[in-house]
Order: C-alpha cells, then structure tokens, then sequence
C-alpha cells in the first residue's frame, strides 16, 4: 500500500494529479458509508498533541461538506481553534465482527471552519436537526460552537486493506 | 388484510389477536364482549402503531437520550418528573404518520364521529394477574372530535414514560427499545350512576366478602377519588348484604342510596359472572343501572400493589388532583402558615434566660413537641401542596403547547416571599454601606483581620461604635437579624452567625449589580398570562385562573413554609442552648457538645434533676465517610446533571455545607451545594454560577437562577465530594455539563 502524506493546503496541494477514477462506484459507496452512520470520529491536532472524538455529523449532498456541532469548554474545541486541519473517520463498525473484509471505513481529511452566524449557521444547524432531531437541545444551546469541515479528500478502505480515494 | 397490519381495529375483530399487541385491557373487554357482557362500543389501537409512531418520529431516541444521558439510579423524583415531562411535550408536538391517523380516524367515523370518547391505556404488562400498577398510565374521558382524539392518544402513549411508570421502572421491566403501549378508544357511556365492584375484599382477601361502591355520574370521580362512594359489603356465596355505608356527599342526594336492592343484586351477579368466565376474582368499574347495567373493565384483584409507606408509594401521592389541591390550598394557606408563623413569633418573643430550670426543661419539650408535629405536618400536606406548581405545568402545557416545557414558570415571576423581602432588606442595608464609604472601608479591614483571629461580633461592633454612621448601620443590622436571620440552616441558627451575615452584605455591597437585578417584569407576566387565558379559551377561563392561582400560592408557600419551620427549629436550638450554659456554668457538663434538637429529652431530663450530677450527651452522629473519594489517578472531567439555569461560565468553587462557609461566599464564585435553600437566596445574585446536587428545573434555586440570568446545573450526584474550594469549574447551564478544570494537555506532552 501507497503511504500517501496528506499534501500542504493551498501550497502543494493539486487535485488533479491525484484524482483517482480507477473505482467510478467510490463516491456512491462513500456515500452510501457515511449515511449509513451517525457518529464519527474527529482528529484533532494542537499543543504537539493528535486528539480523537467522537463525534454526531451531517454531510451536504455533493459530500464537500460535513458539519458537527461541539461544546466550548472542552478539549476539541480547543484544539480547533488552535489548528483548523482535521481527519474524520466513519466506519461501519460492529456489525461484521466475524469478517474483517466486509467492514468499510472512510477517512475524511479538510478543514474545520468555525461558523458562528448567518446562513451558513443555519444550513448548518438544521442539516445536523434532521439527520439527529434527538439531540435537537444540544444543537440548539448557545455554549455549543458549529464547524464546517471542508473536505479535500475522501480515503476509503474497503476489504481490510484496499484503498482507494476519491476528490469530491 | 391480516389486523394486525392496521393501527386501529374494532374491539369486535381483536378476539384472537395476542394480549401482547393489544394490552390487557382491550383483550379482556374483547373477551367479555364475546361472552355477551354488555361493554362501550370502541376500537384498540395495537402497539405497532405506538411503535411506528416513535420510530418515525424517532421519539425512540429522545426516550433514550432522556433516560440515559444521567444514570437513571442517581434521579431524584422530580429529575424524574422533569424527564417524564419532556418526554410528554416531545409527545405532545410529534406528528402522528400518516397512515396511523388514518386507520384511528377511520375507526373512529365508524364508532360515531360526534361522540364522546373514554381515551385509556392498555400497556401490555399493566393489569397482569401478577402485577397491578393501576393509575400509573393516563386515561381520558370526555374526548371529542378529531384533533382531541390524537391529542388524546399522543397523551396515552406518553403515559407509558409517566414518572409515575418511570418510578416504577425496574419493576414495570421498562426499556426504552421495547417496551410498548396500546390504547383502547371507547364511547363514553354517560349515565347518572357508576362505580366499581371487587370479587373479594381487596385488603383482606381471606374474608370471603364481596364489595361495591357507587358514586353518581362518572367511575372516573370515584377511581380518582373525587367523591366518596356508598359501598355494600356483600356474603361472597349468596350476595346477601352484611353492611351498607352511604357515602358522605354534602348534597341532598346523598341521603339517598344510589343502588337499591335489585341493582346491588345485579352487580353482584355480573362479579359472578365475570369471576366465572375468567377464573380469578375480579375488579371492576361499571355504570348504570338495571337493564343499562355496563361493564366498562375488568381486571384480576392483585395484592402486590405498591406498600403504603413505600417511598416510591410516597412519591406518588405527591401529584394530588384539582379537588385535593384546592383543599390543600385553602388549608395551607388559610391555617397551617398563618399558624406556623404566629408559633415561630410566639416562641421568639418567649424570654428563656428569667425561666427556672424546669420551666426551661418543660420549655424544651414543648418546643420539641411542637417542631415534630409542624414536621409532620410539612411532609403530609405542604409538600404534596407543592406539586400546585407542576399541576400548573401540565395544565398550562396542555393548553399552550409551547416548545420550551417550561415556558410556564415566567407565570411565577415577582411573587413576593419572605425570602425575597429578606433580601430586599439586605440589597437596601448594602447600599446604605456603600453610602459610608468611610464605614465600608473600615468593616472591610477590620473583616479582613477576623478572618484569621475569629473575633467575636460584639467586639467588631465595640471598635466601630464611634464611626460615623456605624451606630445606624448596626441597629438596621440587628433588626434585620430578629426579623429575618432567626431560623435554622443546618444545625445552625443564622442570627448566632452575625459575622457570615456581615459577611455577604460587604460582597452584596461589593457588586454594581444589586440595584440592577430587579427580577419582576409585569409586562412579560401579564403577556404570558393572555397567551395562557386565549389558549384555554373563554370556556375554561376560571378553571385556569384557579390552576394559575393555586400554582403561584403553593410555589409561594413552599418557600417561605421552610423559613418559618426554621424559626421554630431555631427557637428550640436557643432553648437548648440555654440549658447547655446553665449545665456548663454548674460544671455538669462532661464535653462542650453543639447545641442540636436530638438533645431535646436528655436536656429536659438533666435540668430536672440537678442532683444527677454531671451530664454526658451522646457525640454528634459522625458525618458518613463521603462515598466518592477523590483519587489522584481518576479524575472526573465531566459532570452530568440537569441544565436548570442556562448560560456558561467559568469560576472557582465555592463549597457551601453550613452557616459558617455562607459567610466565605465571594462574589462571582461558583456556588456549590446540596441545595440552594430558602435561607441562602441572597447568595444567588451574587454567583458566577451555581451547582446543587438536589436536582430538577423546579426546584427553587433553579427558578431564581434562571430569573436572575445565572447559569446554574442541579442534579449533580456527589457534586461538593467531588469539587474542592478553589477548583477551577466551567458550568454550562445550557446542556446541564459542570467541566472540571481546564483543557490542558501538559500530561499527554509530558515535558
């Protein structure tokens, strides 16, 4: 397996040099992956620390988007703050005990952009309200903050060890 | 199509279909109805249809998130209760889908569109012959037309998250995944008689005695117990009639028996038969007379009902009916208050010192007599008058609908209490500190140094009586103490703590926001209350009113009922007091020991018989050991309780666990303690935040905060084992979370 290094944003960054269509059916099943669960996985990085959260998310329909609500006294939200450059992992865990080759998982690496007002907030908001009207209280407090993670790549894994990936 | 794939299905089809899907209730009226009983027209509507319900709504969820989100063992009952009715409202305003609203409707145009409707629970497990949890459910009576009737439904299935049914959880075998409700729709049978009717005598069932009980008009008014019943003890084998009882109605009616023989006969016979077809002995509620003889349920007669001094048995008499509270309300207010507090002044102006020793012992007991009798009195009928507040709730949120469930409690705004006269009177003698900045400077000083060296009041005062303005100051000062500090917190009595009292009034004196803080708005009173009367609608105008007033008077009253228990509690404590100086002074005391009612007949007895020589009272009662010790390798990060007062602050612990730690409060430190009293509200305008661990959104200190604008989590289980004076907290009213610390990372970095 390639060892790839995520690229520099803006800098080194060329989409098209790595756009993969080896697997046309990757985005559908990336999208079939990610709406099929609820919760994710959030790496964060800050203070020469990597962070791990679990996460409740909603996506948009182009899948360049995910958004995630967090509350602001706690570490993530800390480390956000401090570096915008974050992975999300989803994988559809558990129900393939048995059969390792049956589990898929999603890397998901972007930039997590606070958005504190506007439409934008709202989008945001009412896309999380759908997909997880339970915690409507949550998504609804104030000492909560909303990020936008702008997706650059898509890392599937499919069958324990092919990887593919996928631009949005 | 099979039944079962319909939501709703007459009871004439439900026959076959399994108790499971149906509820015990609907299949034994199905049964009864197969065998010729005369039973309501209706239809059941099976749980498959409370199950699509939820899951399409994902109510499953929200049942989930409420009960999990906090270990459902560490609830007091009102989180309970406070859980059960959010879970209600998410009912309340949920969408029933679509092709379930049409299987009832189409049902219910059968039944008969313009009739009125009984609307009531038939859990799967409630009537088993095993177990019996009547009342835990809801029913409707009187329910009419289309959008009544949902309504109705949405509110049965709700039921099944009741707090009464969520008390009993463990024992109803409760599980947000599985369990499920059915509902049983009937046409109400209206006649001018009604009542219910056992096999056997349920509270001796070995006594071979059969039982009815009639009331006029609805079973409803006498299962709720609305109205007292005639009732007949009957010979189980013949009928014959060993004893009649009229019921006591106050009406001219009442003289009269409801039943005459023929129709006590004829009940008699229909327990028979039901007993026959069955096989156990029966409880049941039926109406009318002769040949408009109806059964409307029947169910086994179980003896496992909840214990009368159960706890949880307890908690459920604290949610009385209209009738009751409108007694309760006139009792609580009429006489008990006016009587408690003329026993707190009467027993304050009493001179202890002159009395002679058994005068004093005779003092004591007295006091003692009367402070256990007023505590009595308090758990039988001031706390149940407290659930006045959370009948208005219910009402209210029927009636209006609105999305925040507690939208109701700005109707309890600016209601004048003892306490918040106390602590008008402290704001007013803190601003008059700060009138004499010369005073103030100096107190603040001379505070400072007492700190350290604990020099007593009256040597404080001694220093400053030449001080301009001091003179004046301190006699408000005392005033304010006879009236107001003279109650008990704790073991304490505030007015022996002068310096804690002097304490808070430099912090109050301290802080721009006191004259700011003015808490009633009547403009937003006076708006909520027309959104309320509009929803009600003219019709049910003064039944409102009535709910509205008896709500605010039983939230008024709940406050200011524990500041004058305190006063008679603080006036035994003096006495006590009295009578330690003198054994102390006649060198018959073998240890100093804090004054405490426990010591109420051994003191009584010791001043009796002075030749009995020296005294040794029994040692305080050692604290139990904390159950949360704090541990250097686990460490809590996040505390869960319940978001009472939202908005987010960060500060310092303050620990508050008796009079003396009041007096170190701080302005803008977090307050933590068991629970805000009455006696400490003057605090709250003063904290950055507060966290109790008695937890609820109605208790008091949760209500002044969300007033005052102050953050506040309650229902924090071990919350002052857990915190330390000083620790750095974050408490974010908005979600109920109390952050401990901040969010530092030196441990993963390491160097």
């Amino acid at each position: 397996m390639n060892n790839i290094d995520e690229p520099i944003f803006e800098a080194e960054f060329n989409p098209d040099k790595i756009r993969s269509d080896a697997n046309p059916d990757l985005a559908a099943q990336i999208r079939q992956l990610i709406s099929g669960q609820s919760f994710g996985i959030l790496c964060t990085q800050g203070q020469r620390q990597p962070y791990g959260s679990l996460i409740a998310y909603a996506f948009t329909e182009d899948l360049k988007h995910f958004f995630f609500k967090t509350q602001i006294a706690t570490r993530k939200f800390k480390l956000l703050s401090e570096c915008q450059r974050v992975a999300l992992v989803v994988y559809s865990r558990c129900q393939h005990r048995e059969d390792l080759t049956s589990v898929a998982a999603a890397t998901i690496t972007g930039k997590a952009i606070h958005i504190e007002t506007g439409e934008e907030y709202q989008k945001g908001v009412n896309l999380l309200r759908n997909r997880h009207p339970y915690i409507a209280h949550f998504l609804e407090a104030e000492s909560t903050a909303l990020f936008r993670i702008d997706v650059v790549r898509y890392f599937h894994v499919g069958r324990f060890q092919e990887v593919s990936q996928w631009i949005p | 199509m099979d039944p079962l794939e319909r939501h709703a299905i007459p009871l004439s089809q439900v026959a076959d279909i399994d108790e499971k899907q149906i509820g015990g209730k609907a299949a034994k009226l199905a049964q009864l109805a197969s065998a010729g009983f005369r039973i309501p027209d209706g239809f059941s509507i099976p749980v498959g249809a409370y199950r699509e319900f939820i899951t399409a709504t994902e109510l499953d969820k929200v049942i989930q998130f409420e009960l999990g989100r906090k270990s459902f063992d560490t609830l007091r009952w009102e989180e309970i209760w406070d859980a059960a009715l959010r879970i209600r409202t998410a009912f309340q305003t949920a969408e029933i889908p679509i092709q379930v609203q049409k299987d009832i409707l189409k049902c219910w145009k059968q039944l008969g569109a313009q009739k009125s409707l009984a609307v009531r629970s038939s859990a799967p497990k409630e009537d088993s012959a095993q177990v019996s949890f009547a009342g835990l459910h809801e029913s409707y009576v009187g329910v009419r037309g289309r959008a009544e009737l949902l309504d109705a439904v949405r509110l049965v299935w709700a039921s099944l998250w009741s707090d009464a049914a969520l008390l009993y959880q463990h024992e109803l075998g409760l599980d947000p995944l599985h369990s499920a409700m059915a509902v049983v729709v009937q046409e109400l049978v209206e006649e001018n008689v009604s009542g219910v009717a056992f096999g056997v005598d349920p509270r001796n069932p070995a006594s071979n005695h059969s039982i009815i009980e009639a009331v006029p008009g609805l079973c409803q008014d006498l299962v709720d117990g609305i109205l007292d019943p005639d009732r007949w003890l009957l010979a189980r084998s013949d009928g014959r009639v060993i004893e009649v009882r009229p019921g006591n109605r106050e009406t001219k009616e009442s003289q009269k028996l409801l039943l005459d023989d023929e129709n006590v006969r004829q009940v008699y016979s229909l327990l028979q038969d039901v007993e026959q077809l069955f096989g156990w002995y029966p409880d049941t509620e039926w109406t009318g007379r002769a040949e408009r003889l109806t059964l409307l349920q029947a169910r086994p007669i179980t003896t496992s009902e909840p214990q009368a001094r159960d706890e949880k048995a307890y908690y459920l008499t604290l949610r009385p009916g209209q009738k009751r509270l409108r007694k309760l309300a006139e009792r609580v207010s009429g006489e008990l208050i006016p009587q408690l507090e003329a026993e707190g002044e009467k027993l304050a102006a009493e001179v202890v010192t002159t009395l002679s020793d058994n005068e004093l012992a005779k003092t004591i007991e007295t006091r003692q007599n009367s402070l256990e009798n007023w505590k009595q009195i308090y758990w039988d009928e001031f706390i149940p008058f407290a659930h006045g507040v959370r009948h208005l709730a219910t009402y209210y949120n029927d009636a209006v609908h609105p999305e925040d469930p507690y939208e109701f409690v700005g109707l309890l705004r600016g209601q004048s209490m003892i306490s918040t006269q106390r602590n008008q009177a402290l704001t007013d003698l803190a601003l008059q500190l700060r009138q004499h900045t010369g005073l103030l400077k100096r107190l603040n000083r001379l505070m400072q140094d007492t700190a350290e060296t604990s020099v007593p009041f009256s040597t404080l005062e001694a220093k400053l009586e030449e001080h301009p303005g001091a003179k004046s100051f301190f006699q408000e000062f005392h005033k304010l103490l006879d009236r107001y500090m003279d109650v008990s917190y704790g073991q304490d009595r505030m007015k022996d703590q002068p310096l804690a009292v002097l304490r808070n009034l430099l912090e109050m004196a301290k802080t721009d926001s006191i004259q700011e803080r003015e808490t009633k708005d009547r403009a937003d009173v006076r708006n909520l209350e027309n959104k309320f009367f509009r929803s009600v609608g003219p019709d049910r105008e003064t039944e409102a009113r009535e709910i509205l007033k008896i709500g605010r008077l039983s939230w008024r009253l709940r406050d200011d009922d524990n500041l004058l228990l305190g006063r008679v509690e603080s006036q035994l404590l003096r006495a006590i007091e009295e009578g330690l100086d003198r054994l102390e002074s006649a060198g018959r005391l073998e240890a100093s020991v804090r004054p405490n009612p426990k010591l109420a007949p051994m003191m009584a007895a010791a001043l009796r018989y002075p030749a009995g020589g020296r005294v040794e009272f029994p040692a305080e009662e050692a604290k139990t050991a904390s159950p949360i010790s704090r541990r250097t390798d686990i460490q809590e990060r996040q505390l869960i309780g319940q978001p009472a007062a939202p908005g987010l602050v960060s500060g310092k612990v303050r620990l508050i666990r008796n009079a003396t730690d009041l007096g170190k409060f701080q302005a803008g430190e977090v307050l933590v303690c068991d629970a805000i009293q009455p006696n400490m509200t003057h605090l709250v305008p003063l904290a950055g935040a507060i966290i109790e661990r008695r937890g609820g959104m109605l208790i008091h200190g949760a209500i002044i905060a969300r007033e005052m604008g102050i953050p506040c989590v309650n229902g924090v289980p071990n919350a002052a084992d857990l915190l330390e004076n000083g620790e750095l907290v974050t408490v974010d009213g908005h979600l109920g979370i109390v952050t401990v610390g901040a969010a530092e990372f030196d441990l993963e970095i390491g160097d």
